[in-house]
């Protein structure tokens, strides 16, 4: 028998998921389908927290917002039919297949929501059909939702938000990311979610692709090269990385099939990401009672994604009770217009154009702040330099310190009287882009927002700039958890200088915490005790202790002990004397130096 | 090799559940309750879930059931998607060759 619904909804990701609540709240039966195991379509899989403003979750992690939006549709009697796929819309009935009870219902529906979101593209290389190459989505679930690593050591290709995103939860899940290869010559992707793996030491290689998997029965390295201004690969600049796992973030494309055999009209819209269903400002596609949202629209994101639900949704609801919702439809449309104006959504606005749907841009700040604030004030240092759609850092500071200027997309401005340094602004920030920090006599304070297992306080670390490179040696002065949010923060006592370079640090292996100099085993407090005896400088504590004459010409040690003398005497360390830089700086055996006199020629 | 995230920073540590024993190419392995094929497999360190046609191995790709890169044969029913498909008690897993012709 064919049963019969007011209002069907395709796909429970974002914007499913609140067409289906905007349509129920106004008292419309609707049953959601999805073919995954849970609900929440991208949502369960994203373990970090989202841009945009409070209205739409900002600042809560994606599998959260899922789980929110999931209940409430369910509380406002939403019906749900999971692991089940629509496998076709025909003119007088649709077909679901329920893969669980291996059946197949046949429904009708007066309204249809088509939410079925995008699907991962692929590039050709050499092998990319092996066991190892996967796409960025699939690695967030395993990692995410099983809780499984497909492997140890990751490439990653892409570094549009995708990409930078999966980089940093694979480091937060404990993987190792070689490098992120991206073929343009720039970040695609916001800079606060590049400088997140940036500064821990993640390289993303601009200008270069992937050419060639290697491996016969699975991935066991990559072949990288450099492309031209046509993104073909240069020859001869290859380069081969050990790794097991590659990872495609190459960008996403409209599952479209379904609103096509709705009767849609498609067309092809690169801007939008390939092609879509036509529709009108009201979500409505050519087809009268089918309507659509989220990333089957416009690849776009979860905000947007939502706002297009709850539109879509609204007007669903109007044509069924008859009711007026022109207010709230007008509310959303206004919520989007004000998220669409920022240059990221430069493409979007120039896709939806095409088909006569229009977004204004502009009337955000775009200049960045030039006062850097009080030195020797605890305050915030906010390296926020993009106009994207969010503000938690205005909406969450107790003070009223932050303001981005009006709209969602300008640049946050400090009121460096008004900030207190309590550090709510650094445990919100999404893109994890705001530090705290103090100028004292003898050394400075750092604090880092922190989301991976905390080090112990009084601990020594090594610090990282935001390349992460190691510029010296620090101490945890504390922590301030964040049992709920889980971005701690993590204030280090860095040496006095240092404090406008510091954006992350790596703690030492347990085992060789207290050596300073490995290659003569001196440890920090034999360091420390010759400081307090009046050994100051570098070069005297070298002819002391011994320290940095070993074999690694003072690679490893040279910054550590300056720091420890920084941190000991309150003099930076552009002001020490940094010791002299022996030749050879690395050792040569014997037999090599008695070779080169034999020939001269290299 | 366990592949296992146990400890995560955000998602807090991994919740004892229920393990189950299933069988792969003859092999006993085990898996967590919760798994899908595809998770099982890759946390005992498989990644090859089948072969093409023409003799390439193959492993999963999308892990939402769009690709079809990860079909395995599951007691004897080929075409099955590893990455969508809940792992079962007493499951027997193969790896497909090539297309797998349909069990009626
Ligand atoms: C790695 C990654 C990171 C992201 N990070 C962010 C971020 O930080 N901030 C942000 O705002 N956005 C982010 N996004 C984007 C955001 O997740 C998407 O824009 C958003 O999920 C789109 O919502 P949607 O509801 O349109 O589609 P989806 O969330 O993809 O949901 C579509 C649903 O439809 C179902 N479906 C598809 N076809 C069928 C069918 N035939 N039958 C039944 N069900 C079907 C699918 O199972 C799925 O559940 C990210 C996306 C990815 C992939
Ligand atoms: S540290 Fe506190 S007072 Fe200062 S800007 Fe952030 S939230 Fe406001
Ligand atoms: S500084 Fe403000 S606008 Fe920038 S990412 Fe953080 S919360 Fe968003
Ligand atoms: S991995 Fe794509 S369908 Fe299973």
């Amino acid at each position: 028998m064919v049963k019969k619904v007011q209002a069907l909804v395709i796909g429970a990701g974002p914007a499913g998921l609140c067409g289906s609540i905007a349509i129920a709240e106004n008292g419309v039966e609707v049953l959601v389908v999805d073919e995954g195991l849970v609900p929440g379509g991208q949502l369960p899989k994203q373990t970090h927290k989202f841009f945009g403003h409070e209205g739409f979750f900002a600042s809560v992690r994606g599998f959260e917002i899922g789980e929110k939006l999931y209940n409430d549709a369910v509380n406002l009697g939403v019906k749900f039919l999971m692991k089940t796929t629509v496998s076709g819309i025909y003119e007088d009935v649709i077909v679901l297949y329920d893969r669980e009870n291996e059946r197949i219902y046949e429904i009708n529906a007066d309204y249809v929501l088509i939410a079925t979101g995008a699907s991962e593209r692929f590039i050709s290389f050499k092998k990319n059909y092996l066991p190892g190459v996967y796409g960025a989505g699939a690695v967030q679930t395993l990692m995410n939702q099983y809780r499984v690593l497909p492997g140890n050591d990751f490439l990653i290709v892409g570094a549009g938000n995708i990409g930078l995103i999966v980089a940093y939860q694979l480091l937060q899940a404990g993987a190792n990311v070689k490098a992120i290869v991206e073929a343009s010559n720039k970040v695609g992707g916001y800079l606060v979610h590049a400088n997140k793996v940036k500064r821990m030491g993640v390289p993303i290689l601009l200008r270069h692709t992937i050419v060639e998997a290697i491996g016969e029965e699975r991935v066991r390295g990559a072949v990288i090269s450099e492309v031209d201004d046509s993104f073909n690969p240069i020859k001869g600049t290859e380069k081969e990385l050990a790794v097991d796992t590659i990872c495609l973030a190459v960008g996403l494309q409209p599952s479209i099939e379904l609103a096509a055999q709705a009767g849609a009209e498609i067309k092809y819209i690169p801007e939008l990401g390939g092609y879509v269903p036509i529709r009108d400002e009201n979500m409505k596609t050519t087809v009268d009672n089918v309507y659509i949202a989220g990333d089957l629209a416009s690849i776009e994101e979860a905000s947007t994604a939502m706002i297009e639900g709850y539109i879509a949704g609204y007007n669903i609801a109007q044509k069924i009770t008859g009711l007026d919702l022109s207010e709230n439809i007008s509310k959303m449309k206004k919520e989007l217009e004000e998220f669409r104006r920022g240059p990221f959504s430069g493409k979007v606005r120039k896709g939806l154009k095409k088909f006569g749907v229009e977004f204004p841009e502009g009337g955000f700040r775009t200049e960045p702040q030039k006062d850097e604030g009080p030195a020797g004030k605890l305050r915030v240092k906010i390296e926020c330099p993009q106009n994207i759609p969010c503000n938690p850092c205005e909406t969450s500071c107790p003070t009223g310190a932050i303001d981005v200027g009006g709209n969602i997309n300008g640049l946050p401005y400090v009121d460096y009287d008004k900030c207190i340094g309590c550090g709510v602004c650094v445990m919100k920030c999404p893109g994890l882009a705001i530090f705290l920090v103090q100028e004292l006599s003898d050394y400075s304070i750092v604090g880092i927002p922190y989301e991976f297992e905390l080090p112990e306080k009084g601990e020594k670390v090594l610090l990282l700039d935001r390349n992460g490179e190691i510029v010296g040696e620090g101490e945890i002065e504390k922590i301030v958890r964040n049992s709920k949010g889980k971005t701690h923060i993590v204030y280090l006592k860095v040496p006095k200088g240092l404090e406008d370079n510091v954006r992350h640090f790596v703690r030492h292996e347990e085992k060789e915490e207290e050596i300073v100099c490995r290659c003569e085993e001196i440890t920090r407090s034999e360091i420390e005790k010759a400081i307090e005896e009046g050994y100051t400088d570098f070069e005297e504590l070298r002819r002391y202790l011994r320290i940095s004459m070993g074999p690694c010409g003072g690679r490893v040690c040279r910054l550590q002990t300056l720091s420890i003398i920084s941190l000991k005497t309150g003099i930076p360390i552009s002001e020490l004397e940094s010791g002299r830089f022996r030749p050879p700086s690395i050792p040569i055996p014997f037999k090599a130096i008695l070779k080169g006199d034999e020939k001269d020629e290299i | 090799m366990s592949r296992r995230v146990v400890a995560h920073p955000i998602l807090g540590d991994l919740i004892e559940e229920e393990v189950i024993e299933f069988e792969f190419e003859g092999l006993k392995l085990k898996a967590l309750k919760s798994d899908t094929i595809a998770s099982a497999l890759i946390s005992n360190g498989i990644d090859i879930f089948g072969f093409s046609e023409s003799g390439k191995p193959k492993g999963f790709f999308c892990a939402i059931g769009k690709c079809s890169s990860c079909l395995v044969v599951v007691d004897g029913v080929p075409n099955v998607r590893a990455c969508i498909t809940p792992v079962r008690d007493g499951m027997r897993v193969e790896r497909q060759k090539g297309k797998g012709k349909p069990v009626w």
